[in-house]
């Protein structure tokens, strides 16, 4: 154990006054009283701006605000220990879902989310983002993109079913190198109602269907692994069309590329939802914050800062109409948009990938290397 | 070689999480807190009681520092952006050189050997090689030896330098840019222009390449074959070599090769190119030099699952032979062995591909394929041509070539030459190569 000595009490007593006058205000401020766990990046600068920096305004509170990976291992591992240290926790659906089955969330009562004029919060809500433990955030979205200037004469894709045709717009496409998303596009494309969808993926032919698809699209993929690559493949020409994050694409519009376009033709969404740790040592403030950051002022904030639909009506109504219409969830946009079914995923990506994968090393032409 | 894709079930390409820059910013916390609580310590250590004014500078020194703490919070969040763009992009690290290499097996059968066909055909060891290839920033290198039964040898050997995203520059024992690349075939056999040296042939010297926009240009300068020893048969590729009676070797070659790819990264990419190439003959017998030249032009059309091959070459040697040798004739040289070719020759290929997609799990690839070449020669002599259909199968390590090779006056078919005389008759051999890549 380290014991301190000093050969002068005077200057010992002087050190433990300098001591506790110097910690004192840092322990003060170390000690926020609320944690709050995001995606980090420029999602969570949207939420600093949007609701954290004016909760701890408005409260006189400091929040610690923490990056992580998603999943449910941590908080798992906190609850287990009877030590929970996170106290809202921004989640996919699907982990939203599984961590309210498992008992680590705790229920919400979806009253407390009445809009402003007094809309009931199912009304005011995207169907589906009010989960038993967690309320819907913001719509993040995959798109088809491309530029403008490529496409001469009023020919311009207008449609899924374009991203699918070779013949009528030739050139490469960019994908995202993963089956989520693009196997429902190729479905869709070939004629698949948005409901039989995932039913179809359910069965041999429906894959096989899905597969078959992407075969004849497969010479022309260029394939990508992170969001901020389809902006740079239509900069750099590489492909005429590519899969995108909405999000990206606005952004590179906005930065440098003016005549980047979107397609919203069966555009594949999801959101993001917050949640409560059932043990969390702060739920009252917890709750006022979810409360305070659902609402539609602060989505409508949020949306400034990152063009990600808010769930709410109301806050839609509360946004400029010149960026409402770069947003996933605008009406016009969300005609026939297609919620990625993140519980279906859970239980199928396994499998589904790992075909794939083995679709993916099977090479469409004849490889240019054969082995000499 | 296949890559491996690497994909996450979370979605942190997404919505950007790092959690790296929250380790950064503990780190930014501990080390502050650090410096904040050893500061009472040098404190007391110069103060000799009575030292509020001390504690006053301490107490302004921490108002410093707390304000350093928040601006770094907020750098921190900058930072935490462009480290999760960043974070995105990243690959598992690899170690810098990668070995790879080959066991392979021969089985063949041919109908111009009454013995073999008795015994229906011979199965044999093939080849056993050894392949390095590193990356060291923007050098990188590249060699493969090969172990024969009948020889050992070194395939290729270089040290490239990347100069930029556009440009590379190698040097040592490259392969020749010449006609269609990088070979003139698809079967294990090869076609005609692999007999002539202008196909698949490794020489020494240095290479520059550079590809833009479709454009693929290379420029080489060969001080030699590949073996500096132009009397070593025990070689890969075709050369002029320098044995019994032979005395014409390469030396001093320029090659160049310009190609442009018409719809790129598109489901057509056609490539059409020339190729020039031209060269000193040295007699070692005169210790003169003579010289020799070739010209090519290609197409190679990749739509879809077809691959066409179309190649047109022009080649001729003029050796300062001594008097009474043949100047319509050279002699070339690998594995172990010696043929001669027509000094002057006009080559034609016509190769077309198939890649069969396949229900069955295992299989990775079956592409099939006829090649077919014809050697048109100078002099009257008679022309040479080989036809090769069959099958390239892919399953899991294992490349499986089976091919029926047909051939008229084709050197190692019968009694075939490439030069003058050799046999009017179809010959026809059968072979299965099998072999482990790893």
């Amino acid at each position: 154990m380290f014991r301190f000595t000093h050969p002068n009490n005077g200057n010992r007593r002087n050190l433990w006054a300098a001591s506790i006058l110097l910690l004192a205000p840092l322990t003060a401020s170390a000690e926020p009283s609320l944690t709050f766990v995001s995606w980090g990046g420029a999602y969570t600068r949207s939420q600093m701006l949007a609701f954290v920096q004016p909760f701890e305004k408005l409260h006189n509170m400091d929040i610690n605000v923490l990056d992580y990976n998603g999943g449910l291992d941590e908080l798992r591992r906190q609850s287990r220990s009877l030590n929970v240290k996170w106290d809202v926790i921004d989640m996919e659906p699907a982990d939203a879902l599984r961590g309210c089955r498992e008992g680590l969330l705790l229920a919400l009562d979806p009253k407390m989310l009445a809009a402003s004029d007094g809309t009931s919060a199912a009304d005011d809500f995207l169907p589906g983002s009010i989960q038993r433990c967690a309320i819907g955030t913001v719509v993040w979205s995959t798109v088809v993109a491309y530029d403008s200037d490529r496409f001469k004469h009023g020919l311009a894709p207008s449609t899924l079913h374009d991203f699918f045709d070779v013949k009528k717009f030739p050139g490469a496409r960019g994908l995202r190198r993963t089956p989520k998303g693009n196997l429902e596009w190729a479905l869709l494309s070939d004629g698949v109602k948005p409901g039989h969808v995932y039913p179809m993926l359910e069965t041999e032919q429906g894959l096989t269907r899905a597969f078959s698809i992407l075969d004849k699209l497969k010479p022309n993929i260029v394939w990508w692994d992170s969001g901020n690559q389809p902006p740079q493949l239509l900069k750099n020409r590489r492909v005429v069309m590519t899969s995108a994050y909405s999000g990206r694409i606005y952004n590179a519009m906005a930065e440098n590329n003016p005549r980047l376009r979107m397609l919203w033709d069966h555009q594949i969404w999801n959101f993001d939802l917050l949640a409560i740790p059932k043990y969390s040592r702060h739920q009252q403030q917890a709750l006022a914050f979810v409360r305070f950051a659902t609402a539609s002022p602060q989505l409508a904030e949020q949306a400034r800062h990152i063009p990600y639909g808010p769930v709410r009506e109301s806050a839609l109504q509360r946004i400029d109409p010149a960026l409402r219409r770069y947003l996933p969830t605008t009406p016009d946009n969300f005609r026939n948009a297609m919620q990625i079914n993140a519980a279906w995923w859970s239980q199928h990506y396994k499998a589904i990938n790992a075909r794939f994968q083995q679709w993916l090393q099977r090479p469409v032409g004849v490889p240019r290397r054969l082995p000499h | 070689m296949m890559s491996i894709a690497i994909d996450s079930t979370t979605r942190q390409d997404s919505l950007y999480s790092d959690h790296h820059v929250g380790e950064r910013r503990h780190a930014v916390y501990t080390f502050l807190l650090c410096i904040i609580c050893s500061m009472p310590l040098q404190a007391t250590a110069t103060a000799d009681g009575g030292n509020s004014a001390d504690i006053t500078n301490l107490k302004q020194r921490v108002d410093i520092l707390e304000q350093r703490l928040q601006q770094l919070q907020g750098d921190t969040l900058d930072k935490k952006e462009h480290a999760t763009e960043a974070s995105n992009g990243l690959q598992p690290s690899q170690p810098p050189v990668k070995f790879g290499g080959a066991l392979r097996f021969n089985y063949f059968l041919k109908d111009y050997d009454a013995s073999l066909k008795k015994r229906r055909g011979d199965i044999g060891f093939d080849l056993f090689r050894v392949n390095a290839d590193g990356n060291f920033g923007k050098l990188y290198l590249s060699a493969e030896y090969r172990f024969y039964t009948y020889m050992n040898t070194i395939h290729h050997g270089y040290v490239g330098y990347h100069i930029n995203d556009r440009n590379d520059i190698e040097g040592g024992i490259t392969q020749v840019p010449f006609g269609l690349l990088p070979y003139a075939a698809h079967n294990f056999w090869f076609g005609i222009p692999y007999y002539l040296g202008l196909s698949d042939d490794y020489d020494s010297g240095v290479k520059f390449h550079h590809h833009d926009h479709g454009w693929d240009w290379q420029l080489a300068f060969y001080k030699n074959a590949e073996l500096g020893n132009a009397a070593d048969l025990n070689r890969y590729s075709y050369d002029p070599v320098t044995t019994g009676a032979a005395a014409n070797q390469e030396s001093n070659t320029v090659n160049a090769r310009a190609a442009y790819t018409f719809g790129k990264n598109s489901a057509c990419a056609n490539e059409l190119g020339i190729s020039g190439m031209t060269g000193r003959l040295f007699n070692t017998d005169t210790r003169a030099n003579g010289d020799r030249w070739a010209a090519a032009s290609h197409l190679d059309s990749h739509c879809g699952r077809w691959n066409v091959q179309l190649e047109m070459a022009r080649y001729g040697y003029n050796p300062r032979n001594p008097a009474g040798v043949s100047d319509r004739t050279v002699m070339l040289g690998a594995f172990g062995a010696t043929h001669d070719i027509a000094a002057r020759g006009t080559v034609y290929v016509t190769n077309l591909a198939y890649n069969v997609p396949v229900p069955w799990e295992g299989v990775k690839l079956l592409t099939c394929y006829n090649d077919y070449s014809m050697l048109d020669k100078d002099f009257g002599f008679d022309t040479s041509y080989i036809n090769t259909t069959g099958c390239l199968i892919n399953i899991g390590p294992t490349y499986t070539y089976v091919d029926l090779i047909r051939g008229r006056n084709m050197v190692y078919l019968g009694n075939g030459s490439l030069a003058d005389g050799g046999s009017g008759t179809w010959r026809t051999r059968f072979n299965v190569n099998f072999g482990i890549y790893w």
